[in-house]
């Protein structure tokens, strides 16, 4: 058996930023990826990491508390959200240090930063289009210079526990070599992204399937807010690829079919800069009443001008080109809201650590910390991956110099080993690919950017169907070597558990609040669902729990852009 | 609709059978679909055992390149009717990257390219303590390194370079392409060190200059311009006891003199001591008219203009 003081799973922002500040705290940590640490889905974020720098017009870390516990939709906790604000520019910073390639102000040389949408000020650091790729490498390069040992490849199928019930370690495949391995710790921290997946279309990576979030689930880890879904106003209609939100902070116009711009029905102030959950829905409204086209509406670029497009947005270019067959230089690129981010997540405290669980903690978007309540601002999310990452690394590296030796159970591979054989034995099934097609399809259809009691029951019950059938799903792959069918069919055991959550979360929230907007129940009900749902998983069933939401000094107001 | 053929590399060691061999696909598929979503297909459809690499499907993860029709590309940004279009066929192969050797089907085993990516030292080493705020550097300064630092390491360039068929210790594009993002990051300090670390054997001389690596880069970020800008690095650094920097050195003086290139001066130059005794090859030159008799041959008459070239190039690295 392997073993390490520290073992973070995920080599994303979070996940390498957690193993970073681990490392610099003086224990053993090692990093688990199905990846390569450069292949993380954090490399695919774009414009930009938000922090009050006041580089460009006076700020401060009051405004972006204010500005995120607004755009949360007020049930965000507001000591988090102070944390992640206050700690902002020094992660920046750090970042800056390590060698993040930031674009930077013509004539003063510090960094520069554009404004993004539900942000009172240009707060938003970026690196061209390619901020989450820069950081990415950036800090994969400290994880290099560090030499912090680094397990590729190695999916993870099982979180291990002791008798006492304290997260010991993981079990995890190693798909190269065909190898199921137990890596032993102290502390085990989380790191492996977003859900995205349980949709279509998603902005997110194929591999982002919620590996943590199910691991945890399985062991009695509660999931928090998990009926929050942010659905990413501008996604190519093609495949639902990302383009920027900096796209608009550089001056982006939406436009229906008629060349109306219509963010000015529903929201006067701030237009295309209104939060993402504000702006889903007018896009979703105008394709609806029959003003979109080809269910699609467009963003103009075209008035920024070519040199602009090539310095801010070059990738934004190429990918409109590659999938769209689009050049925004010269005309408006067709968009729809997609699956973007997922605000909820494994339950944790401020320092990442699950309260059900000692040992165990989690960070980034597979963590609900929660900093983005119901609606998470662009530019937040690399910022909570790396500050929540540095946190939860700096908790598990004390946490794991106190805990004693772990008495790793020795038969914990053996058991997942005959779990797969038998699962590899098994004939005359259906397929993982039909079954995550269908669920995708559902919880587009039905549990989208409008919801509602009935639609939400039919996905409730498509879900269960799935969860069925799924028991006896097959694996064309017999082999060891690289089997990604059988990989696949573990992570769509997982997508499976987080739409059950995601699906049972949003039938019982009724009112609307952020990205969760409930048709029957339109309006924000402060007085009995200021509250985090909490989903635990019980033989099979998902039950609710709910905790209340901590405030220090922001009175929830109503939301307006 | 359209329908394509699918010509797919395949190698499945788990079967015993330790032979790689191609297997045909057909598959129905929308006009607009890419390369990597028709190997899905293929893969959910009808062979679960196809191994591939792939991730984010958006051009920026790096993990799915391969070659198609003998080109390296990436899968997921690769329309699968421009391909056909450009190879005027309706079957396609998918084979995995060269100079790699396969681990199953298009999935290859880059340790090497790993582990060279380490051996650059692709980390900022700064001197001194870090300021309290952000260190001030100029725009242009910054964007000096935009291009390099838009690698997202697929290893399309590595797949393509011949300079490592020919020497697979050669440190190749990718790795240079970080080498000059940290040489030339105005924030590092280690200027020096980097142009003897990548000037050593296998390094930056050891270039063919095919360009095969600027070509078929799908980010444009041309890994040959960088090793280029890092031989130029070398000479404002005066590391130039390298065998290929004085080979570069002694064609800059040879055109710099006579305006054009004098064989017997440039080899005479690049390794005077073994060069003297390379007698064989210098009677074959002498056969075919590249060697003149005297080293002290007439300088072309346009010496000006060359001399000219040399200083506008030299201003503009």
């Amino acid at each position: 058996m392997r073993e390490h003081d520290v073992v973070v799973v995920g080599a994303g922002l979070a996940g390498m930023r957690a193993a970073i500040a681990a490392h610099e705290a003086g224990v053993d940590v090692a990093l688990v990826t199905k990846l390569h640490p450069v292949r993380s889905h954090s490399g695919a974020a774009q414009g930009g990491i938000n922090a009050a720098l006041g580089n460009e017009t006076e700020d401060n870390t009051d405004n972006h508390t204010f500005d995120t516990v607004k755009g949360a939709d007020y049930i965000g906790d507001q000591d988090a959200i102070e944390i992640l604000c206050e700690r902002a520019p020094l992660e920046v910073y750090q970042l800056e240090h390590w060698g993040a390639v930031f674009s930077r102000q013509e004539d003063s040389g510090k960094i520069a930063q554009r404004p993004f949408g539900g942000a009172g000020f240009p707060r938003t650091c970026y690196a061209a289009d390619l901020t989450g790729l820069v950081i990415l490498h950036t800090l994969y390069t400290v994880v290099v210079k560090y030499n912090i040992p680094t397990y590729e490849e190695w999916f993870v199928t099982d979180l291990v526990t002791d008798d006492d019930g304290n997260a010991v370690g993981v079990v995890a495949y190693d798909m190269i070599h065909g190898k199921i391995e137990t890596i032993g710790a102290k502390a085990v921290v989380m790191a492996t992204g977003g859900a995205g997946r349980v949709y279509r279309p998603s902005t997110n990576a194929h591999a982002s399937t919620g590996d943590a979030m199910s691991l945890a689930l399985r062991k009695g880890v509660p999931l928090k807010d998990m009926e929050f879904m942010q659905f990413h106003p501008t996604t190519l209609a093609a495949n639902g690829v990302l383009v920027t939100e900096g796209a608009r902070g550089e001056g982006g116009y939406l436009l229906n079919k008629d060349g109306e711009r219509f963010m000015s029905e529903y929201a006067p102030n701030k237009l295309e800069l209104a939060s993402r959950d504000v702006v889903s829905r007018a896009e979703a409204t105008e394709i609806q009443e029959g003003r979109g086209i080809d269910g699609c509406v467009l963003l103009d670029l075209r008035h920024l001008g070519r040199d602009r497009i090539m310095e801010r947005l070059p990738q934004i270019r190429e990918l409109a080109i590659a999938f769209a067959g689009t050049d925004p230089i010269e005309e408006p690129i067709p968009i729809r809201p997609g699956a973007h981010y997922h605000m909820g997540g494994v339950h944790v405290d401020n320092w990442g650590a699950a309260p059900h669980m000692p040992g165990l903690f989690a960070a980034g978007e597979c963590s609900c910390v929660s900093v983005h309540g119901a609606n998470r601002l662009g530019g937040n999310s690399l910022l909570e991956a790396v500050v929540f990452g540095a946190r939860a690394g700096e908790a598990s590296a004390a946490y794991a110099q106190e805990a004693p030796t772990p008495h790793v159970p020795g038969n914990a591979a053996d058991e997942t080993q005959a779990r797969i054989e038998e699962l590899l034995l098994r004939e005359n099934g259906p397929r993982q690919g039909e079954i995550r097609d269908e669920l995708a399809a559902v919880m587009q259809e039905k549990v989208g950017v409008f919801r509602e009691d009935a639609t939400l029951r039919e996905a409730k019950a498509k879900v269960d169907e799935l969860k069925a059938r799924f028991q006896g799903v097959t694996v064309d792959d017999k082999g060891k070597t690289f089997n990604t069918d059988l990989i696949h069919t573990i992570e769509t055991g997982y997508l499976l558990d987080l739409a059950d959550c995601m699906v049972t979360g949003a039938i019982a929230r009724h009112e609307s609040r952020g990205a969760h907007s409930r048709t029957d129940f339109p309006d924000r009900d402060d007085e009995n669902w200021m509250m985090h749902t909490l989903a635990y998983l019980d033989d099979g069933e998902i039950r609710l729990d709910y905790s209340p939401v901590t405030m220090t000094k922001y009175e929830p107001q109503v939301r307006s852009y | 609709m359209a329908s394509t053929t699918f010509r797919v590399f395949r190698f499945q060691p788990d079967s015993g059978d330790l032979e790689s061999y191609h297997q045909d696909f057909s598959l129905d598929h929308e006009e607009k679909t890419t390369v990597l979503d028709a190997l899905l297909r293929i893969q959910n459809e009808q062979d679960g055992t196809l191994a591939v690499r792939y991730s984010c499907r958006s051009a920026i993860c790096g993990s799915c390149a391969c070659k198609v029709n003998g080109k390296t590309v990436l899968a997921c940004m690769t329309q699968v009717e421009e391909a056909k279009a450009e190879s005027g066929s309706s079957t396609l192969q998918v084979d995995p990257i060269g100079n790699f050797a396969p681990i199953k089907d298009l999935v290859v085993d880059m340790t090497s390219f790993w582990e060279k990516f380490k051996a650059v030292k692709p980390y900022l080493i700064p001197d001194g303590p870090a300021p309290q705020k952000e260190r001030l550097v100029p725009k242009a300064a910054m964007e000096k390194v935009a291009k390099e630092s838009a690698c997202i390491l697929c290893a399309a360039c590595y797949s393509e370079c011949n300079s490592l068929a020919a020497d697979p210790e050669f440190v190749g594009p990718a790795a240079f392409a970080w080498g000059y993002r940290f040489a030339a990051d105005e924030r590092d300090a280690q200027r020096k060190n980097r142009a003897k670390l990548y000037s050593g054997q296998h390094g930056i001389w050891d270039c063919t200059r095919c360009m095969f690596c600027n070509e078929r880069c799908p980010k444009g970020v041309d890994p040959r311009d960088a090793i280029e800008k890092l031989g130029a690095i070398a000479f404002q650094e005066k590391v130039t006891k390298d065998k290929g920097a004085r080979h570069a050195k002694a064609f800059l003086i040879s055109m710099r003199t006579g305006g054009k290139l004098n064989e017997q001066l440039v080899g005479g130059l690049t390794d005077p001591v073994g060069g003297a005794f390379n007698a064989p090859l210098a009677l074959r030159m002498l056969q075919k008219g590249k060697l003149p008799a005297s080293p002290l041959t007439h300088r072309v008459k346009n010496r000006d203009q060359v001399t000219k070239l040399i200083k506008n190039v030299k201003e503009t690295i």
